[in-house]
């Protein structure tokens, strides 16, 4: 795996946490359980240092994709597309494309081959 | 909390996921040793994510709730179905727990990044519960096999 697709899943990881602690129904139950969730703004400097990390092109396609779905980035397993659990092409699963990030032609989420 | 939801609680519980002598006493060390006890058992796709990522849920705010417990927990894309590991230090360790005691339990709980998020909530929920008996508290501080602690997270009024 590539260095940036390593960066986009580590911030992928940090934005969920973030949607979960604004999700009000969620941050209150952590609260009410204990959890004191005062950290809000450390983990918006981390995520921000980290985008910066990511190329620009890459960081908007991205960006773009979590407009509609919490997981815009994730391995394919078998031979379906585990975001809309569409078949990909064979033309997939080729030997040159194994290292690059591909893209699911029916809901536009990031793949790669783990 | 009801014999159902008892059973179902410890359905999460696997002996290959329990250390019952944590090496570590530092609180990154922790964390480290316990996700790389998962991946060893194959549960984790690649150990550094679930690091990361548990590391900046402590600054967010720390899982150690005091009494000598924490509940490290998060989603990741790393890990490949919701798992319970349990483990104890029988010296403790700083956590930087909330009451500012040291930390002898752990119960770190991951969920994938895409479901599973309402169940760890719930696993959370009822674990916080349980540890609210201060007889139970005392047993597991002492626990060292996976028989006894299933009999202790069992037990109804303990
Ligand atoms: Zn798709």
């Amino acid at each position: 795996m590539k260095d940036e697709h390593r960066l986009l899943i580590a911030l992928q990881d940090l934005d969920i946490m973030i949607k979960e602690v604004k999700d009000k129904v969620t941050s209150r139950e952590l609260q009410s359980l204990g959890f004191k969730l005062t950290g809000l703004n450390e983990l918006q400097d981390a995520r921000d240092k980290l985008a910066k990390k990511v190329p620009r092109a890459l960081l908007q396609r991205y960006e773009k994709l979590t407009q509609h779905y919490t997981v815009a980035i994730l391995p394919v397993t078998g031979s379906l597309c585990l975001g809309c659990f569409v078949k990909l092409p064979t033309s997939f699963f080729s030997a040159v494309s194994r290292n690059e990030l591909q893209t699911c032609e029916n809901c536009g989420r990031l793949l790669y081959i783990p | 909390m009801k014999s159902m939801e008892a059973s179902k609680l410890i359905s999460f519980f696997e002996e290959d996921f329990c250390i019952f002598h944590l090496r570590s006493r530092k609180k990154m060390s922790v964390l480290t040793e316990m996700v790389h006890h998962l991946a060893l058992n194959n549960r984790i796709s690649d150990e550094q994510f679930i690091i990361e990522m548990l590391k900046n849920r402590e600054s967010l705010g720390s899982t150690g709730l005091g009494n000598g417990v924490a509940f490290p927990h998060g989603r990741s894309l790393a890990i490949k179905e919701l798992s319970v590991l349990f483990a104890r230090s029988a010296s403790g360790v700083d956590f930087d727990a909330l009451d500012g005691k040291t930390t002898k339990l752990f119960f770190l709980i991951l969920a994938p990044s895409d479901k599973g998020s309402d169940t760890y909530l719930a696993i959370l929920s009822e674990l916080i519960g349980l540890i609210q008996k201060p007889a139970k508290l005392k047993s597991l501080y002492e626990v060292t096999d996976f028989p006894s602690l299933v009999k202790i997270l069992e037990e109804k009024d303990q």
